[in-house]
């Protein structure tokens, strides 16, 4: 990043093939580091000074004072903060694997040549097109004891129905569901891309060599889609890194603090609890476990561009 | 290119406009969807008839209260000048004077202080004080009632339970005598939402004792025990709902509504969906009444309502402050009552005709609001409530038994009360 | 084919497992907005409407300006989308076609954009865009989405870029292009699956998001759909029929909007490829 001025002088100076590339780089770079400049960075700053103050419970009015590193020391007694964090990486543990399966299933479902597309294309749009918010709100009324669509098939099977959303376990069932329906969706539009660049001269081939429809999956599908499985991947990790909505609507972290995740303790110190210092600190942990969670992936990144760079 | 054009003109025409009208002040308040800002509309334009030089601007946030205080978290915190004058919900004065966010005041209000604070219901009095200084002025009331079924209660020739055990027996009788499955005896929030809090507390109060005492931490006692134990003998009693873990608010209208309920603890609002919407089973067969208590206690209740705030970035605060305690005045409480059912906060207007014309039932409405309590007073109020609410759903959910809900909630509620 | 299907039976029992997982929730949506709200409450629930109404739609377009909602998303959404889509593309190609140093640097730097949370970074955001005196304007929105959009929508676009031969965009170039050039005629098109999923996530994510919406624009007339349809809700009572109807308003005309633009479109864009 440190070469855009220099580079940008460059631009049009035909010197070496090396120098114009950097320019012409740090030019297409240009656009985006500019937004995040004025978008992200600021706030991101500001989030990691505020993690440093806290609030005088006995004297609020004084505002904000620079505590240094107490918030985080606070965060390693607090077991809320623990069990949050135990809860938030169980979601991770159950969601991220099922909404790969789920999303792998349905696109490769999704890519069999249809005449017409739409119905199925628009069948994997919807959950992903419904809000979070509302997604949550219509899986907690499925799962509801009375009037649950869940419940009602319970009983015309003559099965007693639960109480799926004040039971810890079965509230954490409900929330998994939820959030591998809602998600899932996103992995199959992701693999789904992916899928469609493969050539079908690929498979015609290993016809021909007689492969099973097992051995393509393993020897073509799977390499194949590696590049978009990774980025999905990494992204159903971080965004179930920051499970908040469905499990804020369906269950309000109950019974108890069962069901709370890390966000959601996060949103309620920021927002309700007012405690902007403390809610920092929690998030630039939240931030370090996303860095621990993905620092894999990165490491795949870096292979695969070091291997793409000697071509 | 385009957008930046429109833009541009966009915001020299707004400042082209405001220069022609700079000799009128504009104020804006700030209420939730629910607070009927239709009524809130009719209201500021009688204010704009009576004071042509102010313009009254009426910004419309979201529905719930978590909602808006997510908004006006993030617009103060940043010290906006936006909003002049905010609804704020009745367990919010505390937080918005430790914040700095509301206007104090007593200065307005110089010797008017006494008479007009006098007037108000006590309990708005003492939400609305915090630390000697007046935070906000009230604008509706609100509180919890116990909501019957009179057909039943008549058929089944009972009285009006004045105790817990009375409703439990009453509850008993009917549910069995009825033979209708989807019958309840008596519901009230029970998932992890702030009417929870007031589940816990009404059977608390209702012993004669507090969370706090002198302000320190007040649950070691045996009246501390008693909500928990109250609730668990309901459960086993097959009174509450199986599911009274999950329920919220709005449930407990539900199922009145649909007759499926004979005894519910809830808010104001429910009357009115009860006597008047179309498809109620039960208009005309519900009674009002003050919640049971323990033998030996006396009735109480949770306050509701909601307060109008001076913000303290306001740029035009005298103005502001005007228009306060116009909106906190009789006349508009009235005008509340008649257009939207809202409990008026002066004792006197209860007797009003027209008020009562539109309301019969606020004749029996008074004496409970009379009884209601505000939940503890303290800036930290919303970690107050989690401890209470988290704790009694767990134990609602049979997840935690009397002793580590409360050993819970004492451990969260210490480093508040200390 | 396996069980001794037809190949014929196969698809149409595949699309029919991926309609109807992601149908059931929107049908079910569907249905509750044609019933009353009695009939809703009952127990044992109903399925299909007894008395299907319309009242619910009606009350949906009176009670709050829908249409200026969904026109608010509609331009905060598609532009926020289509200079995300612009900004990624640029650098997915610098990132993956190009020799830079510290691409791993910049690559993690845009993923770890991705892991804050939102709610954290609200207060400063909102100052942010006071100062530039964008609150209540569309910009107010479209920047935060674009960039949050960003991560995402650069690493999907770079994993497809990847891909291409070089000797495609060598050919583009000995033809005359520019490197920019062949970016737009051949990387782009040849990429173009990657690059419609690139715009979907932004899209979507645009038009979902709640927070920033419900906090930038204050305004009832710059209100975006996903806090325009929470107005319908009360502080106790949740209507489901009536915000069953909102919804429905809000995803089906958005859904059809996606569908047609792939057929069509990317559809075209995919067949004139250099594939297969």
């Amino acid at each position: 990043m440190n070469t855009i001025p220099a580079a940008a002088a460059d631009g049009r100076r035909p010197s070496g093939r090396d120098l114009s590339e950097r320019a012409l780089g740090a030019l297409l770079l240009a656009p985006a580091a500019l937004l995040l400049l004025v978008i992200v960075v600021y706030p991101i700053a500001t989030l990691f000074w505020n993690s440093l103050h806290g609030v005088d419970n006995a004297n609020p009015a004084a505002g904000e004072q620079f505590v240094g590193l107490k918030n985080y020391l606070t965060a390693f007694e607090d077991s809320r903060f623990w069990d949050s964090s135990l809860h938030t990486v169980l979601y991770i543990l159950v969601t991220v694997p099922g909404a790969l399966v789920v999303g792998l299933g349905l696109a490769m479902l999704a890519n069999m040549p249809f005449r017409i597309k739409w119905p199925v294309r628009l069948g994997l749009l919807l959950p992903w097109a419904l809000p979070l918010v509302f997604a949550g709100l219509i899986f907690r009324w499925f799962f509801e004891y009375n009037t649950g669509v869940v419940n009602d098939i319970l009983r015309r099977f003559g099965v007693e129905p639960l109480q799926w959303l004040s039971d810890p376990n079965l509230a954490f069932a409900a929330i998994s569901i939820a959030i591998v329906w809602k998600s899932s969706s996103f992995m199959a539009l992701m693999l789904l891309a992916g899928l469609q660049t493969i050539p079908k001269s690929l498979y015609e081939a290993a016809e021909v060599d007689g492969a099973t429809k097992w051995q393509q999956f393993v020897e073509i599908t799977l390499p194949m889609l590696s590049p978009a499985l990774f980025v999905a991947l990494i992204f159903r990790t971080i965004t179930a890194i920051q499970t908040f909505d469905i499990p804020y609507a369906m269950t309000g972290g109950g019974p108890g603090d069962s069901t709370e995740t890390l966000a959601m303790y996060i949103h309620k110190t920021t927002l309700d609890f007012l405690d902007f210092g403390y809610g920092s600190a929690l998030a630039a942990l939240m931030f370090v476990l996303s860095m621990a969670a993905t620092s894999g992936y990165l490491k795949y990144t870096r292979r695969s561009s070091g291997r793409s760079g000697e071509d | 290119m385009k957008t930046w054009k429109i833009l541009l003109a966009a915001a020299l025409s707004t400042a082209f406009a405001a220069n022609a009208m700079a000799q009128q002040t504009t104020l804006r308040i700030f209420t939730g969807g629910q607070q009927r800002p239709d009524v809130m509309r009719k209201i500021a334009d009688e204010y704009q008839k009576r004071n042509p030089s102010v313009k009254v601007e009426v910004e419309v946030g979201g529905a719930t209260s978590e909602a808006q205080q997510q908004y006006l978290s993030t617009v103060l915190t940043s010290k906006d000048s936006a909003l002049d004058v905010v609804l704020i919900d009745v367990i919010r004065p505390a937080q918005w004077a430790a914040q700095g966010w509301a206007e104090p005041l007593d200065a307005y209000l110089g010797a008017d202080r006494q008479k007009v604070m006098g007037q108000y219901l006590k309990a708005y009095v003492d939400a609305n004080t915090v630390g000697g200084k007046v935070i906000s002025l009230p604008y509706f009331a609100d509180a919890q009632f116990l909501y019957y079924r009179k057909d039943l209660l008549e058929k089944y020739k009972r009285p009006v339970p004045k105790t817990w055990d009375e409703m439990m027996e009453t509850a008993k009788v009917i549910m069995d005598g009825e033979k209708n499955p989807s019958l309840q005896g008596f519901s009230t929030a029970g998932a992890p939402i702030e009417g929870t809090v007031c589940t816990y507390l009404v059977p608390l109060w209702g012993m004669g004792s507090e969370i706090t005492k002198g302000g320190k931490l007040n649950l070691d006692t045996p009246q501390a025990r008693q909500p928990f134990q109250l609730y668990g003998r309901m459960k086993q009693a097959g009174v509450l709902p199986k599911n009274i873990a999950e329920i919220p608010t709005d449930r407990i209208r539900i199922d009145m509504q649909a007759g499926n309920l004979i005894f519910g603890m809830s808010w104001g609002y429910v009357w009115n969906r009860l006597e008047n919407d179309a498809d109620s089973k039960v208009k005309g067969k519900i009674g009002v009444a003050r919640l049971p208590h323990d033998q030996g206690g006396q009735s109480a209740t949770c306050i509701g309502g909601w307060q109008v705030a001076v913000s303290a970035f306001s740029k035009n605060k005298a103005e502001a402050v005007k228009l306060v305690r116009y909106l906190s005045s009789p006349e508009v409480s009235e005008m509340q009552a008649v257009m939207a059912s809202h409990l008026p906060v002066f004792p006197s207007v209860y007797k009003d005709p027209d008020v009562l014309k539109a309301n019969p039932w606020f004749a029996d409405a008074l004496p409970v609001v009379e009884s209601a309590r505000a939940r503890p007073v303290s800036h930290q109020y919303p970690q107050v409530s989690d401890a209470i609410r988290s704790n009694m759903n767990a134990y609602l959910a049979g997840t935690k038994t009397t002793d580590t809900a409360l050993a819970d909630m004492k451990s969260r509620l210490q480093p508040i009360f200390r | 084919m396996p069980f001794g299907l037809s190949r014929r039976g196969t698809v149409w029992i595949a699309g029919l497992i991926v309609a109807a997982n992601g149908f059931f929730p929107a049908v079910w949506i569907l249905l509750t907005s044609l019933k009353t709200e009695t009939e809703l409450i009952r127990a044992p629930i109903t399925y299909l409407p007894e008395a299907a109404t319309l009242d619910n739609y009606a009350t949906a377009f009176t009670a709050q300006p829908i249409l200026r909602f969904m026109w608010n998303s509609f331009v905060v959404a598609s532009l926020s989308t289509a200079l995300c889509v612009l900004v990624s593309a640029l650098a997915a190609y610098a990132l993956t076609r190009l020799r830079l140093p510290h691409r791993n640097l910049i690559m993690s730097v845009l993923l770890a954009i991705a892991m804050f949370p939102l709610i954290s970074l609200m207060v400063p955001l909102f100052k942010v865009m006071r100062e530039l005196g964008l609150l209540n304007t569309y910009l107010a929105l479209i920047l935060p989405y674009a960039v949050l959009s960003m991560p995402v929508c650069t690493l999907v676009m770079a994993s497809f870029f990847q891909d291409i031969p070089p000797d495609l965009e060598a050919a583009a170039m000995v033809d005359g292009c520019s490197r920019v050039g062949a970016l737009f005629r051949v990387i782009i098109p040849l990429s173009a699956p990657g690059v419609f999923t690139a715009a979907i996530l932004a899209f979507v994510n645009a038009w979902d998001e709640f927070l920033l919406a419900l906090t930038m624009m204050n305004r009832v007339n710059m209100r975006t759909l996903s806090v325009g349809i929470t107005l319908y809700q009360g502080e106790f009572a949740f209507p489901w029929p009536l915000i069953s109807a909102a919804l429905i308003i809000a995803i089906v005309p958005i859904c059809i909007l996606i569908a047609l633009f792939q057929e069509r479109v990317v559809g075209g864009l995919t067949q004139g490829g250099v594939k297969g």
